[in-house]
């Protein structure tokens, strides 16, 4: 059965909003649950397929130690800490820049949605992709800091904090989230998101916004693509359902937008004008970020996580 | 029809509502939710999509589950009236009596006979039998016959009555009835029952009440009254058409006398009217027509204007003359009666309204062709015959003519030369009978109860054959000492009959008794079944003793003949003319139509012979449960049609 064919049989799954006493089930995780432990093999793919620390550069003060990741530059190995210990260690020195992971997460209603083909929503797959590059950062030491875009209300955003606690507290953010609210109606959401991201974030922060890009404010672009205009590494993901990407109703249908209220009755010679509305509107994102330094990726649910999280840990390089 | 069901069918109308449905509605869309909605340009509406019909299995069987709803609501209207046996548990014996005669023939409304009506009654009957009942056919055109023997093989009876055909017959419906409780009567059906279906116009319509002098075990269902209560139909018919003496004689007879209002027989050379003349109003009638020209040509009498029955309306018009003449010989002047009068034999042969003329000649004849005008020739004591006389006697009895030989006194003292050969081998010899009475059993067969009547004859004597020639014969009368008094041999294609008793008064009573008649009526009926009458009744068969080959051309073709009793026969059923061939001798002969069968008023019927208690007269098959599961099962399609076209739920 072709994925088109698919649709047809299989009508998107959309998770509603529930009480907030309810969240864990308010995200349609599908195959990506447990995320918790999804994220680590995630992120234990990516280091695999990296060579490379998601550190870089040297700095003037000694920050400790951590195990020594093949990759990483032979002159920062201890030799004394080999011979005592017969451990292969590394010593850190902090940057003067900070590295610490932004991590920002588009939770309104357009996420929840869930074509046919997709193993989980898009909030889901954004959540597992967020985690994994939860896990990648603490593994390289490096802050992390989480905050949405709509959402719950009782989901409180993570604050920058280090170490491996923090992974957890991510994931329970994640996990105790929902699609809720409407991110375009204002620009206030999308600002309580990342003010302080680009209020407080030092230079060389790397802020990954996880974000269907669908239904944000117009101002969003320009917003999120000033964070780059502050020393930070601005990474935009662009998260979409394959059936987003690829328009595949062949019949008649009406389709009905999860922000805004928009019905629309069409059909699949729709379709090219659709894609086109859709490039469209991408070209003008990327226009807007990459003209701010920030860089545009732009990925579907289907897609293997590990190649994802290994995509956006390149973008940030 | 009653309000209610023109209601029903009334929702036939809503057929119209899926087609309007199929073709107007706009295809309503799924709503399927979808994010960047607002990225999509709305279809624009298509007019071609709106006027085409989507799914064409899924209205027919919406439509023609509409109709199905409305034909079950009125399931009165289209249930079907269907003949039935009211019936109990047990197997049913039934002998179904089909009147093929030609009031059948007669229209009472529409283009549908009597007959096919009656027809199909029975085919409904038969097919309302169940395993293990009994059905037999009787047809009741005159003479009253067997169609098909008592069987359990419905297939076999339903053959048997696709075989039934129209005929012109007369209609015996009491000689039916007892064929038919024949039939019935010995089966071990404990349920017996005679079906008849007739007009029940038997030409008796003041006679006793059909079914009341029956067997009341098997009793008589009238299953088609409306057969007979359709008497408004009106019919007039040719019985004879005769030309003689430059004029033709037709003799006609209607239903009622009124039905010869304003009709008139014509005398037609093909399809040239020679002459006509208007009927007289009158229910038995005769015309006359003068006739000029070459009386060789063929003509038919024909009557104008139309009634019930149009076959009887056109009768070839015959030469009156041929052998349908009994020729009496006998000596006047002994024969005749003292106080006067023809001879006593002419008187009886009178007295029976014979349908042939009786013709007196002095002498036997002695040459062939003088034999030829007679049907039977009546010698009464003759004193032996000359050589001629016997050549042509001979002859005569052996092309069909039926010779009666009364010995008296002077058959015994026939002078030198004159024999009785070939008809006897010995000469007779007279003498004082020892009894003046006659054993009644041994004349029954032929005589029936008219031989009783010959008792102490007073006769004065009695001739008495040899032997050896009493062995040739057989004997249909005798006399209480066992003495042959009536003789009769077959020879050739006829008859020789013999009585040992003269046919004078002064020999004996007995041409003064009742049995006489009978004897006379035996002999004038072997006469006229025996020689070729131009002229018969319709249904009576033409008997060809001695032909070895028979070849007949009906009005609607070839006639089969068929060998019974001895003699090649051919039954006309048809009336017209028949055109045979008789060991290659060509031969005319014409069917005509009984006059009581152009009676069409009913017999009378006993009230039980109609009860419903005996069948369904107006018992239906009820459709509705076929309909009902029609539409069920169109439910269900229309259910499953959707299914497979439809995954995500019918809009429509």
């Amino acid at each position: 059965m072709s994925a088109r064919s698919s649709i047809r049989n299989n009508s998107p799954r959309i998770e509603a909003v529930r009480p907030a006493k309810d969240v864990r089930r308010a995200i349609d995780w599908g195959s990506l649950a447990p995320i918790r432990i999804r994220a680590r093999v995630v992120a234990e793919g990516v280091y695999a397929g990296s060579h490379r620390s998601a550190r870089k550069g040297a700095g003037v003060e000694f920050g400790g130690h951590r195990a020594y990741t093949p990759g990483d530059d032979l002159r920062h190995l201890d030799v004394r800490s080999l011979l005592r210990h017969d451990h292969l260690l590394v010593r850190q020195f902090e940057t003067e820049t900070d590295r610490a992971l932004r991590l920002v997460v588009d939770a309104s209603a357009s996420m929840g949605y869930r074509g046919s083909r997709a193993p989980g929503s898009k909030l889901a797959w954004a959540a597992l992709v967020a985690a994994a590059l939860a896990r990648v950062a603490i593994k390289s030491g490096d802050p992390i800091g989480m905050s949405f875009i709509g959402g719950s209300k009782d989901a409180r955003p993570v604050p920058v904090r280090g170490g491996r606690e923090v992974f957890e507290r991510v994931v329970d953010a994640l996990e105790a989230q929902s699609a809720e609210g409407e991110a375009g109606s204002s620009i206030a959401m999308l600002d309580a998101a990342i003010g302080s991201i680009a209020r407080s974030a030092r230079r060389g922060s790397v802020v990954v916004v996880l974000s269907d890009l669908l239904d944000l404010p117009p101002q969003a672009a320009a917003r999120i693509g000033a964070i780059s205009t502050r020393g930070c590494v601005v990474v935009v993901v662009q998260t979409l359902d394959p059936d987003e990407a690829d328009f595949p109703f062949k019949e008649t249908v009406r389709l009905k937008s999860l922000e805004g209220g928009v019905t629309v009755e069409t059909d699949e010679a729709a379709r090219e004008r659709y894609l086109a509305a859709l490039a469209a509107e991408q070209a003008a994102w990327r226009q807007a970020l990459v003209s701010r330094g920030a860089k545009l990726l732009t990925m579907t649910t289907d897609r293997d996580p590990v190649a994802a999280v290994r995509a956006i840990v390149e973008a940030a390089l | 029809m009653s309000f209610l069901t023109i209601l029903a069918l009334g929702v036939a109308v809503l057929v119209a509502a899926p087609y309007l449905a199929h073709r107007l509605r706009r295809k309503r869309a799924d709503e399927v939710p979808f994010a960047p909605a607002r990225l999509v340009p709305e279809a624009p509406p298509k007019a071609r999509r709106r006027a085409r019909l989507e799914d064409r299995s899924l209205f027919a069987i919406r439509a023609a589950a509409i109709v199905a709803l409305a034909l079950l609501g009125a399931s009165p209207l289209v249930r079907c009236s269907r003949l039935a046996l009211s019936r109990g548990g047990a197997s049913v014996a039934v002998a179904i009596v089909i009147d093929d005669s030609m009031s059948m023939r007669a229209k009472d409304s529409g283009d549908t006979t009597r007959f096919e009506r009656a027809k199909k009654g029975a085919e409904e009957i038969l097919a309302s039998l169940r395993e293990g009942d009994a059905a037999a056919i009787v047809l009741a055109g005159a003479p009253a016959r067997v169609g098909l023997a008592a069987t359990t093989d419905v297939s076999a009876a339903r053959a048997a009555l696709e075989g039934v055909g129209e005929s012109d017959r007369a209609t015996d419906l009491d000689g039916a009835l007892a064929i038919a409780r024949t039939l019935v009567g010995e089966l071990p059906q404990i349920d017996r029952r005679v079906i008849v279906l007739s007009d029940l116009a038997d030409g008796k319509s003041d006679g006793p009440a059909l079914g009341s002098n029956g067997d009341s075990s098997v009793p008589i269902w009238v299953a088609m009254p409306e057969l007979a209560k359709a008497n408004d139909a009106v019919d007039c018919g040719i019985l004879s058409a005769d030309r003689a003496g430059g004029r033709a004689r037709v003799r006609f007879a209607c239903s009622v006398p009124h039905a010869a209002t304003g009709r008139e027989v014509q005398i037609k050379d093909g399809e040239k009217v020679l002459a006509s003349a208007a009927l007289p109003q009158t229910a038995l009638g005769e015309v006359m027509i003068p006739l000029t020209g070459d009386d060789t040509r063929e003509l038919f009498a024909v009557l104008t204007g139309t009634d019930a029955i149009a076959s009887d309306d056109r009768a070839l018009v015959v030469v009156e003359s041929g052998p349908a003449a009994l020729a009496v010989v006998g000596d006047r002047t002994d024969d005749a009666v003292s106080t006067g009068g023809a001879p006593v034999v002419e008187q009886a042969l009178a007295a029976l309204h014979v349908d042939m003329a009786v013709r007196p000649i002095p002498q036997a004849p002695d040459r062939r062709e003088d034999t030829a005008a007679f049907a039977a020739m009546l010698i009464d004591d003759p004193p032996g015959f000359t050589p001629e006389q016997r050549h042509a006697l001979a002859a005569f009895v052996d092309r069909g003519g039926v010779l009666v030989l009364a010995l008296g006194r002077r058959a015994a003292a026939a002078p030198l030369g004159a024999t009785f050969e070939p008809f006897l081998a010995h000469a007779p010899s007279f003498g004082p009978t020892p009894t003046q009475s006659v054993d009644p059993e041994s004349g029954a067969p032929v005589l029936g109860d008219g031989a009783t009547s010959l008792d102490d004859l007073t006769a004065k004597g009695r001739a008495t054959v040899a032997p050896d020639d009493v062995a040739a014969f057989e004997s249909l009368l005798k006399w209480s000492d066992g003495a042959p008094l009536v003789l009769r041999r077959a020879r050739g294609r006829g008859e020789v009959w013999l009585t040992t008793l003269s046919f004078s008064v002064d020999a004996s009573d007995m041409p003064l008794r009742p049995g006489f008649l009978s004897l006379l009526d035996a002999i004038v009926a072997a006469a006229k079944e025996r020689s070729a009458p131009l002229r018969g009744d319709v249904g009576v068969p033409w008997a060809f003793a001695g032909a070895r080959q028979v070849e007949a051309e009906g009005p609607r073709g070839r006639v089969p003949s068929a060998r019974g009793d001895g003699a090649l026969r051919i039954v006309p059923t048809l009336i017209g003319p028949y055109r045979l061939t008789v060991d290659g001798t060509p031969e005319l002969r014409v069917a005509a139509p009984m006059q009581r069968e152009l009676d069409l008023r009913p017999r009378a019927v006993v009230s039980e012979a109609t009860s419903s208690s005996l069948g369904g007269g107006v018992s239906v098959v009820d459709v509705s449960w076929t309909i009902a599961l029609a539409l069920l099962a169109l439910v269900a399609a229309e259910t499953v049609v959707r299914a497979m076209t439809r995954p995500r739920g019918e809009t429509a």
